[in-house]
């Protein structure tokens, strides 16, 4: 089950992927032969209920967890094969990350948690890029800040700074709006969106809101650990609908 | 160390400055410890080194009578006769000699009580206005003839003397009366370094001293110019072989390092307590980091998602222990210093006397505690690190995967292994006795940690139940306690982290089983101590010396010519090399026979009046001794005398191992004699307060002196043994303090962990007197959970000691239970005070922040 266009490489990759927590009577199976791929230069959403394997799919994808049996790729690079540093390597170079609470370490400033994953790996911090990223997100005057002293959207934002530094091939965001009031929510997800249309980035959103599944390029549906359904370029009413059926 | 690994390093370190403060005065006190001890014995050498340096003065060389083997600590030389003074002093470049004669005299202040002293007391033979040793006359001039004195300036003031009066003096011969003409000092000080100096010409130091014409050793200077090797040369010439003439330096030397190496040795068992302290704060170091790593576990999991390796994460953590141990390697230095003087003042108050010295830091002092502060430091994070960097990067997303713990088994089965090799090694530590002290030492000392691991190891698997039973099981009038929300909580939440209570607990068990360990052993050297004087002794009076150098002998002729006396012996020390070891011998009248019962299981007391030995069975076993077997004695002078074996006996507890005659001694060696003690029973017919008075009428004339009979004798060694024991149990306060730290901080690390859980229990109604009330009790249960685990620990162990230790020191176990009840009761008390921080902290939390808080 392909669904990409031939013209567009996958940024991201499973194939008959299937995590299996637990054994015997207590087995839940997370992710069912899960096959999917993420365009580059896609925003894509995954939606689905809760325990429809969504998390695990992108924990999975992003090297964080392992898969039971199955595949998953990341630029063409099979992670099933990498090491414990490989992987390291893998998320401060290929990867990006942006979480729903808890994203930035309290003891660093706004800027230091910003090119942590740059300084981590020793690479040279690009300036006129870290400023392009920086003034996107409006954080300008908020640099020197630690995490306790900005407001949530703040924060996010600066955690979407942090995944665009370092140019990852792909950019994970798990609920990143989440925790925020609708309207804070409302900005981060256009500044995924100008990411995506603007800068190039590729970005995987999993996410609950059928307002910020609208964001994206195109949506994934899984329920019970397999790919149900999808649409592109939705509009929230679409999505809302298709949540409905598969609730139902 | 990249910089973003040394950024969050600092900020990390920076961001719990509270826990850091209490984790680093863990590590102070160790340090202290370590770092006090050397000062100490450093400061002291120093001094003693200075003071022998300066006494040596003007002595170009030495002659004296070369021993055979030994050192200066039991170094009983025999005379030189005085005559060779005249043939040393017509050797070319020679300027002055002198005779050293140095006894025991003591002043008499003018109410007749004797001056005492923080050192010896000496009369010493003077010779012109200032002598070759390193005494100088301050004031007034020398001795000369038989009715004039000079006495050190500083005792002069102390006992109110001035030049002109008439000062009683009691000497080896008794007591004597002096016009006090001159004060003397050392170098440019009023005092003789803690001794007290009395300066008499050497006509009268040779009758008033009982020398005999026969001087210590001779004293030689030199004319400006003359060569002091070539000078030695001549006179060596000139003394027969029998005697030896060796550089001023090196006696000077050899005297101060005999002292050294006993300093040596108190240094190394304050280095041993420094030990413990350091090993109970590994725990708490330990328990802070696992703690703190697992409230970062998020924070920790994010950067691993975000591309820090595992091995970044490592060194961050060890990054901060490197830091902490730093700053706490710091302080300790600064706080040995305070040790080093606390010490000092402790023994001092328990009767010892310290030589006054400013503190000595040196290279090695700052070395050795760098290495073993930020040594024991990082190593104690070493595993948490480990642990910390094995967190999975999904943990970011989903805490509750958390840890990849040990598993039960696995760590059961590695604290078994730990435990049993441990008690193996402690085991043959203390029976097989491998390679001497150090090996005993090493062994058994090695074992007591593997031991005390295990235990802690094991102690995880069992805190939980072990929690829930204490609160069931303490004594009633807590047990209210136990029945309110604020108990069930408290014990609920010592058994939800078992790892953590248990490794609290543990610090506190450390300590607490060296106290049960060292009250066994007390309360069973003790009994045995009883016991034996009770069975053994049929002394009336037992007379000792309150000074340095034991008793002069007159004083036991004196006693033995009382005629309300009976059997009176003295005990001399010799020492002497049989079979090329070096040994302890006792000298003794027959007579002793009735006042000691050494328990002959062959041949007769009556045999040491043959010229023969006695001998304990144990060291008759190890050479195949019996009864007619001859033994070769070879005395410090090299004289070596053939001994018939003539008993073989049971009890070493007073008599040692090997007994002869004060006959055979006498033959055998020139050196001047000293009593150790001196045993006297009361003649038939006479009653207990005549005896008394004709005793102490004798004993009035010598001030050192110490007539004590049975009850006194018993009281007096337990007084002892009681003072040792108050400053074994103040060195382990420390330890027991670094615990008391351990539970208050893991108490406020557990309070700030469930903030939110608190303010949860606030919000529905708990009242802040219930929550304070939780949380005391909940370092309670910890702390009676660590004294019951110590005392588990500690009693076994001090029975096993006393088991190994020698027959003639211990002979029954006795065990303590006062101590121990005291123990678990003071441990409740370590838990209130531990709580007291922490629990002031929770009942101070808002309820809305508290909820809202993630």
């Amino acid at each position: 089950m392909t669904s990409t266009t031939p013209t567009l490489v996958a940024a991201a990759a499973a194939l008959n992927a299937s995590k299996i927590y637990g054994k015997d009577d207590s087995e839940v199976r997370a992710l069912d032969d899960v096959t999917v791929d993420f365009a580059e230069g896609q925003f894509t959403a995954i939606m689905g209920p809760s325990g429809s394997g969504k998390s695990t799919l992108m924990h999975c994808l992003a090297g964080l967890d392992t898969l039971t049996s199955g595949k998953v790729f990341v630029d063409g690079t099979d992670l099933s094969g990498l090491s414990d540093r490989e992987l390291t390597v893998l998320r401060r170079e290929q990867v990006g990350f942006i979480f729903q609470a808890y994203n930035l370490i309290p003891t660093l400033t706004a800027l230091e948690n910003i090119t942590l994953p740059l300084d981590l790996g020793g690479v040279d911090v690009d300036q006129a890029w870290l400023n392009d990223v920086v003034h996107a997100v409006k954080l300008e005057s908020r640099l020197t800040h630690r995490p306790s002293e900005l407001s949530g959207g703040q924060q996010q934002r600066v955690a979407v700074a942090r995944a665009l530094a370092s140019r990852p091939k792909i950019i994970f965001a798990d609920e990143p709006t989440g925790n925020l009031d609708s309207r804070s929510g409302a900005e981060i997800l256009a500044f995924m969106r100008h990411a995506v249309s603007d800068l190039g980035q590729t970005i995987v959103m999993v996410t609950h809101d059928p307002v910020a599944a609208a964001y994206a390029d195109r949506v994934v549906f899984l329920a019970d650990g397999k790919v149900v359904d999808e649409i592109t370029s939705p509009t929230s009413e679409q999505v809302l609908d298709r949540m409905k059926k598969l609730g139902s | 160390m990249s910089s973003p690994v040394i950024r969050l390093t600092l900020r990390g370190v920076l961001a719990r400055k509270f826990r850091i403060i209490l984790t680093v005065f863990a590590i102070v006190s160790g340090v202290a410890f370590v770092s006090g001890a050397f000062m100490l014995t450093d400061s002291v050498k120093t001094a003693i080194n200075s003071l022998f340096e300066e006494l040596r003065g003007d002595i170009a060389l030495e002659v004296r009578t070369p021993i055979a083997f030994g050192d200066e600590a039991t170094a009983q030389r025999d005379p030189v006769p005085a005559a060779l003074v005249s043939s040393i002093a017509a050797v070319p470049g020679v300027s002055s000699v002198e005779v050293n004669i140095i006894r025991e005299s003591t002043i008499v202040k003018p109410d007749g009580k004797p001056l005492k002293t923080s050192g010896p007391a000496f009369g010493i033979s003077w010779l012109g206005q200032n002598g070759l040793d390193g005494r100088t006359m301050l004031e007034g001039r020398e001795a000369r003839g038989p009715g004039e004195v000079a006495i050190d300036k500083a005792s002069a003031e102390r006992a109110d003397y001035v030049l002109g009066d008439t000062v009683t003096i009691v000497g080896p011969t008794g007591k004597g009366e002096f016009t006090l003409v001159g004060l003397t000092g050392t170098g440019d000080t009023s005092g003789g370094g803690g001794a007290s100096v009395c300066a008499f010409d050497p006509a009268t130091a040779n009758t008033f001293l009982g020398a005999k014409g026969l001087a210590d050793s001779i004293y030689v200077g030199l004319e400006s110019g003359a060569s002091q090797a070539t000078v030695q040369k001549a006179i060596a010439t000139v003394i027969t072989t029998k005697y030896e003439v060796i550089p001023g330096e090196q006696s000077a030397k050899e005297t101060a390092g005999a002292i050294n190496d006993i300093i040596d040795i108190f240094g190394k068992l304050l280095l041993g307590f420094a030990a413990i302290s350091l090993f109970v704060s590994a725990f708490l170091i330990f328990n802070t980091f696992a703690i703190i790593i697992s409230q970062r576990l998020r924070e920790l999991a994010l950067l691993r998602a975000i591309g820090a390796s595992s091995r970044q994460i490592r060194l961050m953590i060890l990054g901060e222990a490197l830091i902490i141990g730093i700053i706490a390697t710091a302080f300790g230095i600064l706080g040995g210093v305070g040790v080093s003087k606390g010490i000092t003042a402790l023994f001092n108050a328990t009767g010892a006397a310290f030589p006054s010295a400013t503190i000595t830091i040196s290279t090695r002092t700052i070395l050795a505690s760098l290495f073993v502060g930020i040594g024991v430091t990082v190593t104690a994070a070493m595993v948490p690190a480990l642990r910390a960097s094995k967190i999975p990067p999904v943990a970011a997303m989903r805490p509750e995967i958390g840890f990849t713990a040990l598993q039960r088994n696995k760590r059961l089965l590695a604290g078994v292994i730990t435990l049993l090799a441990g008690i193996t090694l402690l085991c043959v530590g203390l029976f097989v006795q491998p390679g001497g002290t150090i090996g005993i030492l090493g062994a058994s000392g090695l074992g007591a940690i593997l031991l005390f691991l295990g235990v802690a190891s094991l102690s995880t698997s069992f805190a939980a139940p072990m929690s829930a039973a204490i609160s069931r099981v303490l004594p009633f009038p807590l047990r209210p306690m136990t029945r309110s929300v604020a108990g069930r909580l408290a014990s609920r939440n010592a058994q939800r982290t078992p790892r953590r209570t248990a490794t609290t607990a543990s610090a506190l068990m450390i300590g607490l089983a060296m106290v049960s360990t060292v009250a066994v052993i007390a309360a069973s050297v003790q009994k045995s101590f009883r016991d034996r004087l009770q069975g053994s002794v049929t002394a009336d009076y037992f007379v000792t010396s309150d000074g340095f150098q034991g008793l002069p002998p007159a004083f036991g002729e004196k006693l033995a010519a009382l005629p309300e006396l009976g059997d009176v012996s003295p005990f001399r020390i010799s020492t002497a090399q049989i079979n090329g070891e070096s040994k302890q011998i006792g000298a003794v009248n027959v007579e002793m026979g009735n006042i000691v019962n050494i328990k002959l299981t062959s041949g007769s007391f009556a045999a040491l009046g043959n010229g023969q030995i006695l001998v304990h069975r144990d060291p008759a076993r190890d050479l195949a001794l019996s009864v007619g077997s001859s033994v070769a004695v070879t005395w410090q002078n090299g004289t070596t005398t053939p001994l018939t074996v003539g008993g073989i006996y049971d009890d070493s507890s007073i008599a040692g191992n090997w007994l002869v005659s004060l006959d055979v001694l006498s033959k055998a060696s020139t050196a001047p004699p000293v009593d150790f003690f001196i045993g006297a029973i009361i003649a038939d017919g006479v009653d207990i307060e005549t005896a008394r008075l004709a005793v102490n009428k004798v004993a009035d004339e010598f001030p050192s002196a110490l007539v004590q009979d049975q009850a006194e004798f018993q009281k007096s060694q337990e007084d002892q043994l009681n003072q040792l024991l108050f400053i074994v149990y103040c060195l382990l306060v420390f330890a027991i303090g670094i615990a008391v730290l351990g539970i208050a901080n893991t108490m406020a690390l557990s309070v700030y962990e469930r903030t939110r859980e608190f303010g949860l229990l606030r919000a529905v109604g708990m009242s802040k007197r219930h929550l304070k009330r939780s949380v005391r009790w909940e370092a309670i249960i910890v702390s009676v959970f660590g004294a019951t685990l110590g005392i588990a620990v500690g009693v076994p162990l001090g029975i096993a000691v006393s088991i190994a230790l020698p027959e003639s020191f211990v002979n029954g176990i006795s065990i303590p239970f006062n101590t121990i009840v005291v123990v678990l009761l003071a441990s409740i008390v370590v838990g209130i005070i531990a709580a007291i921080g922490p629990a002031r902290r929770a009942a101070k939390l808002n309820v809305l922040e508290a909820i809202s808080a993630i």
